[in-house]
């Protein structure tokens, strides 16, 4: 028995040596560039968040992906692909029958015990950033390099970085407004400083009043928020259910956004996805935030008044 | 309250009060006991008006209807204390009615199950309504209507031979609380991780932006539910002697626990309905006011009445006001400086005092 034992252990250790040189020789190759991809031939990728999964199609890389988590939806070609778990709990067995050569996740939001499990099963495991534009956009490099498509991932950050660009040319001279971005107003989650979401919001000049917490994602007191008297208040809850929110910050009629009626709600896909498609999100931000920035565009009302419905989002903006 | 006219059964009853001998009940213990009780309730009440989140200037929010600090203390502040002080007095005196009840120190509105079924209700709705619309004012009804369908089931569950036994509606009521925390955490696990901030909020329970309709709706069903049981507090001691011993003196054991039962339901399903599920304080403020004044119901049930409301209230402060201006569930704050000082209390008074 002992021997037998033994012997696993070694031969788990030559396999653990042999995935980690091979891991090793897999990034320089990424680095070298897309003719390595028609060495390796097609990757076998199991995506752990939906940001993941819209990087990966956002790179060109649709049809390598093997798998994807329970929240995955966009693009709607996920719908058919294999689940894998959500990105809290992946499901070990899952992703294993789905023989992957890469699995990738968000670092922050990931169990590491699922992630040790899944190394110490031989799988190679990607963590990304999610909680930083910085991180997002190093998240989109890293995935790109690491599946051979590092030319498309720079292609991709070069347009995200035009649209944003483009962005905030239409926003120069407008005024900075405080805005309250809350999850959902029972509990109060607002979106805190150091979230990707606070630096859009910055980007789309506002001024987050929430950043005064010490929280990333605090539960802010009504109190506060008819103290700093925010201008816009946008509400996740009433971006699928417009009339609870209304009634509920109809009880605060002093908070500037209230009396103006400037209570807007915001869909959660993908207002909450850290991925390519933040630069949809920030377009988002600023027209529901300036309006009058964007009326020289004929269709912005009605495309605002559709941000409040959900899956309603301006198509294509990333792409 | 207005003392019946003395009958055979009063007369019996107060002779068995005899052995609670350490806090017999005069009228002047009792006046004296609930002022002071009540001086603190006003006073820590008071205390949370004054102070919040953020600093408000009180004579410019009473002078001023315009101003952001009149909004703040109307609008905000005081329908916040006066639901935690009137969810805590409901959470105290079921406990301390339960306890009796079932005749099991452990016993608060948790454990029948009520509290369970009620979130788990709430955070179905939630998650239905948020599609179809209209989940606040839905939420609310869902948990109070999931609350009463529980207690119906843990009632109907709990009979033996028609009789409502305390053991077997204690371990009904455990396994429900225990079957609805698993039932809530299915739901986690298979909706959008969205819901999640929603879901810890009923678990954790808040006072957080409540409506006058809703303090309205509390108080009424409270004071309705108080009443009952304060008008029961007689019977309550007699049934702590055995109910052999409490049929002997004249009360009717079954229908005396039917309708605690269903008072006390009644309630914990209208606090949790608002606040979610606030641990703590149905367990340890009665057994705190049992140390200081004894376990006769008719001074255990007014009094933890008003103990569960300072309690509540000064714990709802500081999660108001520890990480200012974000909030701390208040749930949190209730068991983690509810415990200690329980602790403290037992270990001071010693295991008889805590005799139901």
């Amino acid at each position: 028995m002992r021997s037998k034992a033994e012997t696993a252990t070694r031969l788990r250790a030559a396999i653990a040596i042999v995935i980690i040189a091979a891991t090793a020789l897999a990034g320089c190759d990424a680095r070298t560039n897309n003719a390595m991809r028609a060495v390796n031939g097609p990757q076998r990728i199991v995506s752990l968040a939906p940001a993941i999964t819209e990087t990966l199609f956002a790179l060109g890389a649709g049809a390598e992906v093997a798998g994807v988590s329970q929240y995955c939806d966009y693009p709607p070609e996920v719908a058919r692909l294999p689940k894998a778990g959500t990105f809290l709990t992946p499901n070990i067995e899952a992703i294993a029958g789905l023989r992957p050569t890469i699995v990738i996740g968000l670092a922050i939001s990931s169990d590491p015990r699922e992630i040790r499990a899944l190394k110490a099963m031989g799988y190679r495991t990607l963590m990304v950033d999610d909680d930083s534009i910085a991180g997002i956009e190093a998240g989109i490099r890293i995935i790109g390099g690491a599946i051979g498509r590092a030319r498309e991932a720079q292609a991709l950050l070069d347009r995200m970085h035009l649209k944003i660009e483009a962005i905030e040319e239409r926003l120069r001279g407008v005024p900075q407004r405080r805005v309250l971005m809350v999850v959902g107003h029972q509990p109060m989650v607002a979106v805190g400083r150091g979230t990707f979401l606070d630096e859009l919001l910055t980007m789309a000049r506002a001024t987050n009043i929430a950043a005064g917490a010490a929280q990333t994602w605090p539960r802010l007191s009504i109190e506060y928020i008819i103290a700093t008297r925010p201008e816009v208040i946008l509400d996740g809850q009433m971006g699928t259910d417009p009339g609870s929110p209304s009634s509920f910050w109809a009880k605060y009629p002093t908070i500037p956004a209230v009396r103006a009626d400037r209570v807007i709600g915001y869909p959660e896909d993908p207002t909450l996805h850290p991925g390519p498609r933040i630069v949809q999100t920030l377009e988002l931000l600023a027209r529901l935030i300036h309006p009058e920035a964007f009326t020289r565009d004929p269709d912005a009302p009605a495309r605002i008044a559709n941000y409040s419905t959900p899956h309603a989002i301006a198509p294509g903006l990333a792409r | 309250m207005s003392e019946p006219a003395i009958t055979r059964t009063q007369v019996v009853a107060d002779l068995a009060l005899v052995e609670f001998a350490d806090a017999h009940l005069t009228r002047a213990r009792m006046a004296i006991t609930l002022v002071v009780l009540g001086a603190v309730v006003i006073g820590v009440a008071l205390v949370a008006v004054a102070f919040g989140s953020v600093h408000i200037d009180l004579m410019r929010a009473i002078a001023d209807r315009s101003s952001a600090d009149h909004a703040i203390l109307f609008g905000a502040r005081i329908p916040r204390v006066l639901m935690g002080a009137i969810v805590g007095a409901v959470l105290a005196a079921v406990g301390a009615a339960l306890q009796g009840l079932v005749r099991n120190p452990l016993a608060e509105g948790g454990i029948l199950g009520i509290s369970g079924g009620g979130a788990f209700g709430a955070i179905v709705a939630l998650v239905v309504f948020s599609r179809l619309g209209g989940a606040d004012a839905a939420v609310p009804i869902c948990a109070f209507a999931a609350s009463l369908l529980s207690t119906l089931a843990v009632y109907r569950l709990a009979q033996v031979d028609g009789r409502l036994e305390p053991f077997t509606l204690l371990l009904v009521g455990v396994i429900f609380n225990a079957f609805w925390g698993a039932a809530i955490m299915l739901v986690n696990s298979i909706v959008n991780f969205y819901f999640t901030h929603s879901i810890i909020f009923w678990l954790m329970g808040s006072f957080e932006a409540p409506t006058y309709r809703e303090v309205a709706m509390v108080t009424v069903l409270g004071c309705i539910g108080f009443a009952i049981l304060i008008a029961r507090a007689r019977d309550m001691n007699l049934l702590s002697l055995g109910d052999d011993e409490a049929a002997e003196l004249g009360v009717e054991v079954d229908a005396v626990r039917r309708t605690i039962f269903i008072a006390t339901s009644v309630m914990i399903g209208a606090a949790v309905s608002v606040s979610g599920i606030i641990s703590f304080v149905g367990l340890i403020v009665p057994h705190i006011i049992r140390t200081a004044i004894g376990p006769d119901h008719r001074m255990l049930i007014p009094a933890s009445i008003l103990g569960g409301a300072a309690f509540t209230v000064a714990a709802d402060l500081i999660a108001r006001v520890a990480i200012a201006p974000a909030e701390l569930p208040v749930g949190a704050i209730t068991a983690l400086c509810g415990g200690p000082f329980f602790i403290y209390v037992l270990r001071r008074e010693g295991r008889k005092s805590l005799a139901l």
